[in-house]
């Protein structure tokens, strides 16, 4: 007998307020729906009321698990659109920041994915300490917590501050050591690896027809990363490869994340060293005024959920149109491809997998 | 036999009426729960406590600290805010079996409880099968709790029930080979015949598989993390509770840590030797085990992720089912034989 159940949108692992109608049949879902549009702000209308430096704080909220990668995103359409030079040490810069707020991003990931598997609080709570300590890192390059507001076309607010290479390399230790202990505490746990290994699998061919991007997608054993082929700022310049599993199942991508915690962690040792000397400083905001180079300016990252794309129509004052391709919203898309014929618990196995964070899906 | 007899503390009576008279036993009976109803407060109240306590210390936070020493009023703070909520009952709930289940729980909790000696002179019964009536009335909760998950008309609730009776027959029956096995080894369904046959030796020393059985089995019987698929708080919300208003969820947690002390005192009694131990007295043994016990179901509370119930059903039949076997015939074999 067929049972329908609403699940969400306030409910304990729905990561904010995301709607899900399920077909159940006893403990397996037959048919698993994500309805969304709960936190919908109408973020590209508002920017075309805004000037251009007024919108990076609405693309924070996109993601607030890693506000930095919008931010970032934003400023480089801005800057594509104004054929802007950035300059040579804000590349670097860029990249460690955004690979701290990419190893920031994962650790809150892993925590609230342990609590959705049904562990009490307790992973989350470590590896939300753990990204306290990049918090505050990121806090002392550009003076805030959470909301950094740290780009300026053609480079950064503030350069990094004296001392910031030597600080982050003691987090980058401590957080080595961390990783591999979560790695260590999770794969061993036999509950935990029957509970992922082999669960919602995802293959390759569905993988790239869904158009699923990042993580996921390289948990599908696609080799794709915009870092790597399409590679802006330094990335080309720097020893990186895309991690990638074949599996395919919720354990692939949770080891793909933790992999990707490692390469970050080499990214940002190796840029932190390399970087060049100079200045960072990006333009003031009142020269602002894109238009006059190009009409139409498209920018894609890597962020740390999956491919982000920004498409702008630039006006003199204010953009024209921006649109925003979100990853979380593809990636999410594919849960009602993923999560048939699973279990009941499994569902939010596969939902947390994903990493889905609702500002970023409903825009 | 007067039952009256049977309670070790005698009851306090008015001069009027006589020890052995059915009244005055009644009487005697009602004076034994209301003590062992305290007991049991007072031990909800202490767990309810270390267990915020412990669970902090390991996920590196405080816990409790403002309200009393330590955080310990914390407790009564969140009771009272608990009592003060409006209850409710879901419309489309069959109410008077939505609202009997829990404190029918609570009640048969109070008499297990009841059953169990805390030392050789504190006891509520010295009946040669106690042991027997606790496993039949442990082995009822889980279909109480199918009762609540039904009545309460919501759905997730109706999923919990029925994952209640998919538990029941994951462990019940390594549950019940166990205990059988504690028994034939002591020759007594007694359970202070089996605290007298442990003087020398642990049975966890005679019996480790049985021990590990009976632990997980009891694991899942206290809806205890990685067997909390009944309340699932990340899937089904808190399962068969998830319609019950606050001044009922007070007595869900109430009743979640009377089955802790229960549980506890259990394992302590069957596997650990009860009260036996030098020096201190008999009760001051027990309670030491009994909080030792809980502890360390906390720390697992905290670590481990939770199971799936199709992988449980399976690990009980698969596994813990033969195990128990293996148990048993070992322990026939090498001790009874």
């Amino acid at each position: 007998m067929n049972t329908r159940i609403n699940i969400g949108p306030v409910h304990p692992s729905t990561h904010g307020v995301l709607r899900l109608v399920a077909d159940i049949d006893g403990d397996t879902v037959l048919n698993v729906e994500p309805h969304i549009g709960f936190l919908h702000r109408g973020v590209e209308k508002l920017v075309e009321n805004r000037m251009y430096m007024q919108s990076p704080t609405y693309m924070e909220k996109l993601d607030y698990a890693a506000p930095m990668s919008y931010d970032e995103l934003y400023v480089a359409t801005v800057e594509k659109a104004m054929g802007v030079e950035i300059k040579e040490r804000a590349q670097w810069v860029r990249v460690v920041l955004l690979e701290l707020q990419r190893i920031a991003s994962h650790l809150l990931w892993l925590g609230t994915t342990a609590n959705d598997l049904g562990q009490f609080f307790t992973l989350f709570m470590w590896t939300m300490k753990d990204r306290d300590i990049i918090l505050r890192l990121l806090e002392r390059a550009s003076g805030a917590r959470m909301f950094y507001m740290n780009m300026r076309i053609g480079g950064l607010v503030q350069d990094l501050p004296p001392g910031f290479g030597e600080s982050a390399q003691e987090v980058l230790d401590y957080l080595e050591k961390r990783v591999k202990k979560y790695e260590a505490y999770l794969e061993r746990n036999p509950v935990f690896v029957g509970r992922t290994r082999g669960v919602g699998i995802l293959n390759r061919e569905d993988a790239i027809s869904l158009g699923v991007t990042g993580p996921v997608l390289r948990a599908s054993g696609v080799d794709y990363d915009t870092r790597k082929y399409n590679a802006y700022y330094v990335y080309g310049k720097l020893s990186f490869r895309p991690q990638t599993r074949s599996e395919g199942d919720v354990f692939a991508r949770y080891k793909v994340r933790m992999l990707e915690m490692g390469e970050s962690i080499r990214l940002v040792r190796e840029a932190l060293d390399r970087m060049p000397d100079g200045d960072a400083v990006g333009m003031p905001v009142r020269l602002i005024t894109p238009g006059a180079k190009n009409r139409e300016a498209r920018a894609s990252r890597e962020t740390p959920r999956g491919e982000g794309i920004m498409y702008m129509i630039a006006d003199p004052q204010k953009p024209y149109r921006l649109a925003i391709r979100s990853p979380t919203f593809v990636n999410l898309a594919a849960l009602q491809h993923i999560a048939k014929d699973c279990r009941m618990a499994d569902v939010f196995a596969i939902l947390g997998s994903l990493d889905i964070v609702m500002g970023d899906a409903d825009k | 036999m007067p039952i009256s007899s049977l309670l070790a503390i005698a009851p306090l009576l008015p001069a009027s009426i006589s020890p052995g008279s059915l009244t005055g036993e009644l009487i005697g009976i009602a004076e034994y729960a209301i003590a062992i109803a305290m007991v049991i407060i007072v031990f909800d109240y202490v767990f309810g406590w270390l267990e915020r306590k412990v669970v902090a210390k390991i996920q590196k936070r405080h816990g409790p600290t403002y309200a009393g020493k330590y955080g310990l009023l914390q407790n009564m703070a969140d009771i009272l805010k608990l009592m003060s909520k409006q209850h409710v009952a879901p419309a489309n709930s069959d109410r008077p079996m939505f609202l009997a289940t829990l404190p029918a729980m609570l009640a048969l909790t109070l008499f297990l409880v009841m059953l169990i000696p805390f030392s050789p002179t504190f006891s509520g019964s010295s009946s040669g099968f106690v042991l027997l009536i606790v496993l039949v009335l442990v082995s009822f909760m889980p279909l109480v709790i199918f009762m609540n998950g039904f009545a309460s008309g919501n759905k997730f609730s109706a999923i919990s029930a029925e994952r209640s009776v998919v538990m029941l027959l994951s462990y019940e029956i390594p549950l019940v080979l166990v205990v059988a096995t504690t028994a034939a080894l002591t020759g007594s369904y007694s359970l202070n015949g089996i605290v007298g046959a442990q003087s020398q030796l642990w049975y966890v020393v005679l019996m480790p598989i049985g021990f590990v059985i009976f632990f997980i089995a009891m694991l899942a019987e206290l809806e205890r993390p990685p067997f909390d698929m009944r309340e699932a708080d990340s899937e089904l919300i808190a399962g068969w509770l998830t319609d019950v208003s606050p001044p009922y969820y007070m007595l869900a947690l109430f009743l979640d840590y009377s089955r802790m002390l229960l549980g506890s005192m259990l394992i302590a009694i069957l596997f650990f030797g009860g009260w036996n131990g030098p020096v201190l007295p008999p009760i001051v043994w027990l309670l030491i085990k009994v909080f030792a016990i809980a502890f360390f179901i906390m720390i697992v509370r905290v670590t481990m992720v939770r199971m799936r119930i199709d992988r449980l059903l399976r690990f009980g039949w698969l596994i813990l089912l033969p195990l128990a076997f293996v148990n048993l015939i070992v322990t026939y074999v090498l001790l009874i034989g």
